[in-house]
Order: C-alpha cells, then structure tokens, then sequence
C-alpha cells in the first residue's frame, strides 16, 4: 500500500472494521443501503456526477492502489469484493469467485472456482487464465506502484518480474478454465482480503498494453470506460454484458457515471453546498476542507447531506529516527510530550476532523488495545518535553518538518511548528508537491527530512496493515514506507511471528504486543484518528461510509428524482 | 565642441545651488495642496511606523501573532463569535483553525509587506538608475548591452520566474531567509523600467550644454556624472521608486498567496489572504482585514506617488 495522498482517498481504508464490538458502538440502526439483496431494488437510471481532485483516473488494476468500493470496483471485479454497508462490520464477500476461497495444506494454498457465464465487455469469457494473467504483469517492473502483499507472499514471487519475457509464475495454477490455485509460502489468514485487491481482477492478454490499459481498461463489472477527455473527464457507460444475477454487492443504478476530474476541493465543497442544477447528481470523492465543513455547520440544507465517517486513518508525525540528534529515544520521546495534538485537531477541522490518537492500531481493528505511554494533556506536557530535552543533551538545531503540500492544509504544519516551539525546537516547514513528497520519504536515504506529517490507512482490516508497511524495517526506501527509518530487529521478528500466525487472537495479541513495543522507541507521534467528511447531491442516495473503509461506497450508489 | 550649438542655456535646468531650496519649497508646497497625495503621505508614515514598532506596540497590546487561542474557536475550528470571533481581547477576531489573533497578524504582516516592498524597491532602484546612467552616458557597447538586457528582462515572464525561485530556492537552501530572498528576486526583475527612463534622461543630459560646457573645461566623466548627471536625476528616480513600491508589495503579497513567498509562522498580508479565500463564506472578516491592510498601502504609496511626480513636473510647477 503506497499512496500518493490523493491516491489515498480513493484507496483508504481505515480501520474501524471487522468485526469489532467498537464498531458498533458507531453502528448507525438505519441501514440506509438496500442490504445484500436483490440488486435489482435500487432505482436505476440518471448520470451520476463524482468529483474529485484527480487529474486522471488509472485504470490499470497492476499499478491502482484502488479500494474495492470505489472507482475501479464499477469497472473492474476482483476474485471477491467487499460487502461494505452503514453500521456493518464490512465483510469479504465472493465477486467473480463463487467463495471467499478455500485454503488447504495448512493454509498455503487457496483455491477458487470462477461463477459460470462470466463475461468481458467484449462478450468473451472469463477465464482463469485471465486471472492469472492480471495477477502475473503486477509483477511486471514496467507495472510498478500498484498493492504489493502478495508479491512477497506467493511461492517465486520475489524473483518472478512478469509475464512480458514470456514466464509464467508457476505458483499460480490453473487446472481448468474456472478454477485458479495459488500457492503460498507460509499461510495466509488473510488471504482473501489479497484477492480482493486490484490485480486479482481478469485481463484478457489479447487486450493488454502496457502503456494503454491505464486509460483503455477492458471492463468486467456493471460499466465501461465510454469516453475520457484528458485532465477534465471520463464517463462509463453500462456494460451490457455484466450479468446482474452473478453480482451481489453491485447494485448499479446510475445509467451513465461521468467523473469531473481536476476539481479543486473547495470549489467542489461549494458547488456541493450550493446543489444546484447537475450537482444534485453528484457527490465529492475528496475530503470536505474544514473551512467548508465550518460552512456546512451553519447551513442545514447541507448539514443534511454530509456524511462522516467514523475514527478511520491515523494521522501522525513521523521522526527521522536516522537524523542527526534524533537518533536519541529521549529526544523523540520528548517530541511525545512536545507536539500539542490539540493544536492539530483543531487545525484538522476540530471535532469532525477526528479524535486523538495514541496507538498506531486504529480503533475498530481486531485486538487492538488502547494504551497511552506518553500520558499527557491533548496540548502536552511542555515541562516533561524541557526536561527530557535536557536530560538528552540537545543542541538547538532547525529541524525540517516535511509536508505534503497537496495534502496537508497549512494550518497542521503550523500547529506542529508552534506546539515544539514551546520547547524551544525550531521547525521550519518544508512544503513539497505530492509526487516530490513521496519521491523524498520513500526512495533515497532520508537526509532531506527530520519530521514528516502523513496519514496511513491500512489496505484490509488487519493490525498488520497498521504496522507491517510502516515499521518493518525492510520497508526503509525504496518506495517503502518506513518513513520514520525505523529499524529494530525486535519489532522486525514480532511482525515475522504475527504474519505466520493462523490463530487471529493469537496474532492480534502479538500485533499489540509490537503496537507497544514500537511505541517505546517513539519513532512516530501518533496525532489523530482522523475522520472523512464527504458531501452529496440532494438526488443522490444510497451514499454511505462503512466502518471500513472511511470512504463512501461509490458500488451502491443510486439517484433518486 | 561644434559652434551650432552655441545658442543653448549653458547653465542647467536645475543645476545644484542657488536654485535647490526654492524648487524643494515649491514641491513640498504643492504637495501639501494635493490632498489625495497627502493624505498618502500620512498613510505611509503611519504604515511604516506602526511596521517599526509592531513588536513593541503588540507587547504593550498584550497580544502576539504565534500564540494559539484554541479557546476562542468553535468545535469545527472556525472562530467563535461574531465578526470572526471579534472581541475586547481580539480586535480584528482571530484566524480559523489556529485562533491566532488576527490584529496582531495584520500588525505584524506590515513588517514583511514594508521590508520587501522597500528593499525590492531599493534593489531595482539601485540597479535600474547605476545601469541606465551607465548606458545612458557612456553609450556605445555598454549601451547596447544592458538595453538588450533590459529588453529579454521585459519580454521574460517574471512572475512564472519569481514563483519557480521562491520555489526552488528554499528547496535547496532551506535555512535561507525568505525575506532576503523575495527581496532580491523581486527587486531584480523590476530595475527594467527604471533603466529605460534613466537611460533616456541620461541620453539627452548627456548632449545638454551645460554638461557639454564642463566636459570642454576638462572634468572628467566621474566628476560630471556625479555632479551633473544624477542630481537632475533625482527627481525621476524618487518618483519611480515610490511609484513601484507598490508593485513590489502587491509582488510579495502574490508570491505568499501562491505559497512560495514568506514562510509560516512569520505573518503575512499575502498569505493570510490565500488563507482566507477558503473561509470567506464563513469567515468573511479573516479576508477583509489583512486585505484592508494590503488595499490601504498601496492606495496610499500610489497616491503619494502621483503627488510626488505632479509636485516635482517642472510644468506643474510652474503653474
């Protein structure tokens, strides 16, 4: 999981999720989506409007980063898709495969049988060969930037680069045209949370193009790409050879989708409060900017239509645990007390904008504990910050805060800034373009930063995808996201332990185990929780953000008049 | 030295001496009548003392632009209150988000619009007068060159430019300071008109007899560019500099609003305005304030700029 931060929209996934007692206590009792059931029930018919801030819209399931309820989930269908609905613990549920998967051999081997009567947009048929396909250009190093789990996860994946040489990758079987088996190194509790990433979707190697299928995907699910004008649109149309009665979670209502790319937030936000003419069909895939959630407070025509999530991504500090100086745990742990988190809520739109946070696990998540090993006020604790400061000898020196100036609203750099300018820790902001952002935290040594502001949101509801991607210290550059270049060996076997772990309470034990023993070392200051504001037309229904992910599930979707 | 032109004034328009005082009484005299520029004037007096003492003047307030007040803000971050959260304590309210106070923000935001706007100015003025004088009198190669200069200058797109430095810049240097930076940039892009008008005065300076006159009495260009040349330059230059200091605010203002000019905490007009744009539906009073503040003094510098220029035409004065 890697993400530009506008990737992240779409992609996130927070955490408030399976299962989860904690996920109730959210539970909104009016389940506003038409429940699994017949899709057939939604109103059909209209053109949806989806804006957003992307310039463009990748379709390619080996480089998106797509979650499985969002865009590319009404193009292309996976092996299985998420079942993700207001106030339910989102479930895996089966797509193209008829089951969520069968393990054997303890777990290394999943097998899936593909539904009958599947076709491409073409009229051809599913096969598993595509699948297989799909799944083998991810590992293509032309196809690079898409999710990565099962790279490391499938036998010979590490060395496999893709099928353009003419390999195959032979831990990927297919005894017959329905059925796929994949072979895995250790076991995989998980796993069908994996296939329902992107590249477990069906490309038809006839079609396939390196270079053109971000633009020219071939379509599987309930609409196809009709029409892209670069950098201002694109619309899908309906597949007319998508088979209703093989999709459970696709209810399909609109009969055209046109995506306004390039919008600025704000604009967005406004023509959303506004809801005039074609914008009563249309919903904002970004973030509502907290100067317009302020807006929508006052205004309760728009009040009506935001949704918000729950506690989902967690925002936080990372700290160059390389930097000079900041290789001292006291330094960072005087960060701890330092940072005021307050300052930094508020800055993030206050009581809509999240809660404050203290453990990397994001609530919801199975096992997670609530500890706090830094008790302090939700502004800190200057005195302790001073005196650990001193304890550790440091000598003032300018610390560069790196942000994400696509990302990040000015004000939370600043709340930063001035929350350790109480103790004397002067910060300058450094504020870089996303792509020059992740291009500085994830590739080259990391002598550009000493703090950097992000967000994370695991890829499927697991504590693993809270930890394993920003702590492993085999995730420290090249493209990784050990931001914090946090390398402890104990940290590492605690992650190896909790992977291969069959046992879920068992894992999640040893996951709040390492959730703990990271916290210790304070590589990171966890800030908030944060939570999603999304805004609707008012013809817009159906629009609903399930505890996991904090996003809104564009696959349910419908307009009423 | 020809005899045709032998029937020209030796003695200059407004040589230095005796004929000094009285032109400076009649400029300031004709000032004072034009109100507008006047009141101008007065304006800018004020701006630059209250930028002088902002720390002071603040500290005595009891107020300061970096301290949060999250108190003051309601739940969704926006100020609480009327007005933007306008109250005993907090004149102009406070900002969104942060509940910093506004009044000391906008107080605080003259230092940078002031320092840049008149060390820019400076810069170009320094620059565009040394280089236009030297174009201008010596002529020849010299002439050619710096015009050619001046001429990519002018058909360079300065802005695009300037946002690309104050990009670049702190990228490279991030320790830099950022006023420095915006000044200096700023300033060498705007000497290009200033240039031209000084070449040209210098041209025709340079054929005039009394400047011809000491040349044939054997002084040298040094002696008579500094004595001769630049005096009966200085009106010019004055009214220039004042005239662009405006420019040169509004560039800073335009460079912050972009995000590429002064950095936070520091305050500044510019960048609070950019702020503000997102709330005006909110909080209208966070963009009036700081633009209130930009609109005055470059209202004010414009009209004592126009005065200047009336009260020191030689034809106006003479009315």
């Amino acid at each position: 999981m890697r993400t530009t931060r506008t990737r992240r929209l779409l992609l996130a996934a927070s955490a408030t999720a399976t299962a989860l007692v904690l996920a109730a206590c959210n539970a909104n009792p009016t389940t506003s989506s038409t429940s699994s059931a017949p899709a057939a029930a939604a109103q059909q018919g209209g053109e949806l409007h989806i804006l957003t801030s992307q310039t463009a819209i990748n379709w390619d399931p080996a480089t998106s980063q797509n979650l499985a309820i969002t865009t590319l989930g009404l193009v292309e269908r996976r092996l299985t898709t998420w079942d993700a609905q207001a106030g339910q613990p989102s479930k895996v549920v089966p797509d193209l495969a008829t089951d969520t998967g069968t393990p054997s051999d303890d777990g290394k081997t999943w097998t899936y049988h593909l539904k009958p009567g599947l076709k491409f947009e073409d009229g051809t048929p599913i096969t598993a060969k595509d699948v297989k396909y799909s799944v083998e250009r991810s590992f293509a190093p032309e196809l690079s930037g898409g999710l990565s789990y099962h790279k490391s996860l499938l036998v010979g994946g590490d060395s496999y680069t893709g099928p353009y040489q003419g390999k195959e990758l032979d831990s990927i079987a297919t005894p017959d045209d329905s059925t796929i088996v994949f072979h895995l190194k250790s076991a995989f509790g998980d796993w069908p949370w994996i296939v329902s990433m992107p590249a477990f979707g069906a490309v038809p190697q006839a079609k396939d193009s390196v270079s053109g299928y971000t633009t020219k995907p071939v379509a599987t699910g309930p609409y196809k790409v009709a029409e892209t004008q670069q950098g201002a649109s694109v619309t899908l149309v309906r597949n007319d050879q998508w088979d209703r009665s093989t999709d459970a979670v696709r209810t399909a209502g609109p009969d055209s989708i046109v995506f306004e790319l390039g919008q600025d937030q704000t604009v967005s936000a406004k023509r959303l409060i506004a809801d005039s003419g074609a914008d009563k069909n249309a919903f904002g895939a970004n973030f509502v900017p907290p100067a317009q959630l302020a807006q929508v407070a006052r205004d309760p025509s728009a009040k009506d239509r935001l949704v918000t999530s729950g506690a989902g991504a967690l925002a936080y500090l990372a700290i160059n645990t390389q930097a000079p100086g900041l290789t001292d745990v006291k330094v960072r742990q005087a960060l701890q007390y330092a940072v005021d988190k307050q300052a930094f809520l508020v800055a993030s739109g206050g009581a809509t904008g999240g809660e404050l946070a203290s453990t990397l696990i994001t609530p919801g998540i199975a096992g997670r504990q609530d500890f706090n090993l830094y008790q302090a006020a939700p502004s800190g604790d200057v005195a302790k910050a001073r005196q650990l400061l001193s304890e550790a000898g440091w000598k003032s020196r300018q610390l560069r805060l790196l942000v994400d100036s696509d990302a990040t609203n000015p004000a939370q750099g600043q709340a930063i800034q001035q929350g350790l300018a109480r103790v004397g820790l002067k910060v300058t902001i450094v504020s870089q373009p996303d792509d020059v952002w992740s291009q500085t935290v994830t590739q080259g040594d990391g002598s550009k930063y000493d703090l950097v502001l992000s967000s994370w949101q695991p890829d499927f509801p697991s504590a693993n995808g809270n930890i394993q991607p920003l702590f492993d210290s085999s995730q420290i550059g090249g493209g990784g996201y050990n931001i914090s270049r946090y390398s402890q060996p104990e940290v590492d076997q605690l992650i190896a332990q909790a992977t291969v772990e069959t046992d879920t309470s068992k894992a999640a034990a040893i996951w709040a185990q390492a959730d703990k023993r990271i916290m210790q070392d304070a590589p990171v200051v966890p800030l908030i929780y944060t939570k999603n504001s999304f805004l609707h037309g008012s013809h817009v229904q159906n629009f609903v953000i399930p505890a996991f992910p904090a996003y809104p599930n564009y696959l349910k979707v419908t307009l009423g008049q | 030295m020809t005899l045709d032109h032998a029937d020209e004034l030796v003695a200059a328009p407004s040589s230095p001496g005796a004929a000094r005082p009285a032109r400076r009484e009649t400029w300031w005299r004709v000032l004072r009548r034009d109100r507008f520029a006047f009141t101008g004037l007065l304006v800018v007096v004020g701006y630059v003392v209250v930028a002088l003492t902002a720390p002071l003047f603040l500290g005595w307030l009891g107020v300061d632009p970096y301290t949060y007040h999250l108190d003051a803000l309601d739940e969704n971050g926006a100020p609480a209150g009327w007005g933007g959260g306008i109250s005993a304590e907090h004149w102009f309210g406070v900002e969104p988000l942060t509940g910093r106070d506004l009044f000391a923000i906008v107080v605080m935001g003259s230092r940078a619009s002031l320092a840049v706007g008149l060390g820019a100015t400076a810069v170009a003025v320094l620059v565009g007068a040394t280089l236009g004088v030297l174009a201008g009198y010596a002529g020849g190669w010299v002439d050619v060159l710096v015009s050619r200069i001046v001429d990519v200058l002018l058909g360079f797109p300065a802005l695009v430019f300037m946002i690309a430095l104050g990009a670049i810049i702190p990228l490279r240097f991030p320790h830099s300071p950022r006023i420095l930076i915006l000044v200096l940039v700023i300033g060498l892009f705007g000497w290009t008109s200033i240039a031209r008008v000084v070449r040209a005065q210098s041209l025709t300076l340079r054929s005039l007899g009394f400047v011809r006159a000491s040349r044939g009495l054997g002084a040298g260009s040094g002696h008579i560019v500094l004595r001769h040349v630049l005096p009966n330059l200085a009106a010019t230059v004055v009214v220039f500099a004042t005239i662009s200091v405006p420019g040169a605010i509004g560039s800073e203002a335009a460079l912050s609003f972009l995000g590429v000019g002064v950095q936070p905490p520091t305050p500044s007009w510019g960048r609070s305005i950019g702020d503000a744009v997102t709330w005006f539906s909110s909080d209208p009073m966070y963009l009036v304030f700081p633009g209130l503040a930009l609109f005055g003094i470059t209202l004010a510098f414009n009209a004592f700029g126009d005065g200047l220029r009336d009260a020191l035409d030689p034809r106006a004065v003479r009315r």
